[in-house]
């Protein structure tokens, strides 16, 4: 930065406000729309900061009763993806990631061209599978459902983080009379925590934001997660833009948390997962 | 390492799940697009054979060509201006001024945006009346967009579908992308100013060819996921007006879920799928001067 001329130093700094002003906008003026009375969310002339404050959107939507029902329905999904995905994702890394196995290069070789299908293609047999099983309609159908499309994602991420840590720390655990299985427990697991971490938000915010699958499978009003509820009620309620833009940003400020809370070790196991092939 | 059998216990969850819900299913989704499968096959099991019968009608249908004449070309413009501001912004980030860490953080917020919410931010942006965008651009003095509907034609609604996308998969393309210049030792472009390159002979010649498997992989990332652009259209236009917004992805889940025709919606699943391959297998051969792609 120290070699550029003034010319170059403010056109960096111009693009970077433009790059900045893009990425939050739209969440600002989600937060901004639902904190406006509707009185100033409908005006042709919008200001950029919420003059008048109100809850009322907020509260609206926190009086229907169902509201609530959504929130826990998402959490319970993504929790449970959240937890087992990088439970599984966590011990196929490491079989991956540390042995030599017979028909390995197949197995990564599947586990990618797995994130190749379009979701559409797998939703009719999964369909048609699921109801037979009567789990359409149902929560663990969702799991179950969302684990296919986190897992080779996650796998992918735990892989490359688990050949990063070097070898020679477990090999010393096993000399020093572990069994395989302790010393991954006690030696590997422990230093892998970034990246499981890093995996298990990953895991998190894509069983959060999912939308095709609950679309699909879901039929009950009291068995809906967020998007799927947020795009019911914006279908329903066009003109409500308030409540819509107050549901929104609650469905979206976990996630958002969450990112931020661990953006440096996700930001690292992203990085690892697709440049690390 | 020794125990020939703990891998495989370990590996075993992970397969299971993925050969039983994914690779089970779309055997299975091949087969249907073969057979007459409807609502009452789902309940008695029983469809019946009628072999190409499926791809015959969807490729004779004009329609069909009309949306995948769309996906084409939105998949194709999402994924080329996705990976322009990618690279521009990985640039910018790599300059290192004040800030570009905390900026670093910032453009990841459409990234973990919940794509439902922001199909319908953008949709209120982009609203003819109230919108912020309307008012910003005729404030500038564009009249014609004073009240403009965007979302009453295809093409116009297509490109606010096409923005948000690029907003939402530009994030991660910049983020690798940074990765990978970092990861270039600085030794090459000290020799390169030696020999008096410019900043724009370092990166046609040496940063973007040796980056070229990751780009290779960025671009097959991007492809995928902006020809399953399924989402934000829902949301956005539900496909109107008058399934003017249709794109492969959302037809074939109408036909399947609205028409309860599973096996035309197969077979549109499974041409989506070709369109898909065709276009992978293009940009390999394309990078492929050298043998330099692994998976």
């Amino acid at each position: 930065m120290s070699n550029k001329s003034p010319l170059q130093k403010v056109l960096i700094y111009l693009f970077a406000l433009i790059v900045f002003i893009v990425s939050v906008f739209p969440f600002w003026w989600m937060v901004v729309s639902s904190l406006k009375p509707a009185a100033h969310i409908f005006s042709s002339t919008p200001s950029l900061w919420p003059d008048t404050m109100t809850l009322e959107h907020y509260l609206k939507i926190f009086l229907r009763a169902n509201f609530w029902v959504y929130f826990t329905n998402s959490l319970i999904v993504a929790g449970i993806v959240t937890l087992m995905g990088t439970m599984i994702a966590c011990l196929a890394g490491y079989a991956l990631g540390r042995f030599n196995i017979k028909g390995k290069n197949l197995i990564l070789l599947t586990i990618l061209s797995v994130q190749m299908f379009p979701v559409v293609v797998l939703l009719i047999p999964l369909f048609i599978v699921l109801s037979k099983l009567n789990l359409v309609n149902t929560l663990v159908g969702l799991v179950i459902t969302y684990l296919t499309f986190a897992l080779p994602f996650c796998i992918w991420m735990m892989r490359s983080y688990f050949s990063s840590i070097p070898a020679e720390i477990e090999e010393a655990a096993l000399i020093d009379g572990c069994t395989q299985m302790q010393a991954f427990r006690k030696v590997v697991l422990p230093l892998a925590w970034p990246g499981i971490s890093a995996t298990s938000v990953f895991a998190f915010i894509m069983a959060w934001n999912e939308f095709v699958f609950a679309v699909t499978f879901i039929q009950d009003d009291r068995l809906r997660t967020l998007p799927l509820a947020l795009q019911q009620f914006f279908s329903r309620f066009t003109a409500d833009y308030g409540g819509v833009m107050a549901a929104s940003t609650i469905a979206t400020i976990p996630v958002l948390l969450f990112f931020i809370l661990f953006q440096r070790k996700l930001t690292k196991g992203l990085v690892q997962g697709s440049v690390n092939t | 390492m020794r125990n020939k059998w703990l891998p495989w216990l370990l590996l075993s969850p992970a397969l299971f799940l993925i050969v039983s819900l994914t690779v089970y299913p779309l055997l299975n989704t091949f087969f249907i697009s073969f057979r007459e499968y409807n609502m009452y096959s789902l309940v008695t099991g029983m469809s019946e054979w009628i072999g190409f019968e499926h791809y015959k009608q969807v490729l004779s249908d004009p329609f069909f060509w009309t949306v995948l004449r769309n996906t084409v070309m939105l998949g194709f413009a999402c994924v080329c201006a996705t990976m322009l501001v990618g690279l521009l912004v990985a640039l910018l980030l790599n300059t290192n001024f004040k800030g570009s860490k905390l900026l670093g953080i910032v453009i990841l917020i459409p990234w973990v945006f919940p794509s439902i919410a922001g199909g319908i931010v953008w949709r209120w942006m982009f609203n003819d009346q109230y919108g912020v965008v309307n008012y910003g651009l005729t404030r500038l003095g564009l009249d014609m967009f004073d009240g403009f509907a965007w979302f009453n034609q295809p093409f116009t609604a297509f490109f606010v579908i096409f923005l948000m996308v690029v907003w939402q998969s530009f994030p991660f393309i910049a983020v690798s992308l940074l990765a990978g210049f970092q990861s270039i030792s600085s030794s090459l472009y000290e020799a390169a100013e030696i020999d008096g390159a410019n900043s724009w002979v370092k990166l046609t010649h040496i940063t973007l060819p040796l980056l070229k498997p990751l780009l290779l992989i960025l671009f097959i990332l991007s492809t995928i996921w902006n020809f399953k652009i399924f989402d934000q259209i829902y949301v956005m236009t539900e496909g109107g007006p008058a399934r003017g917004t249709y794109v492969l992805s959302l037809y074939s889940w109408s036909e399947a879920f609205n028409v309860l025709n599973f096996g035309k919606a197969s077979a549109i699943a499974m041409l989506m799928f070709l369109v898909l391959m065709a276009f992978i297998i293009s940009y390999i051969r394309l990078f492929r001067e050298d043998k330099e792609v692994r998976a």
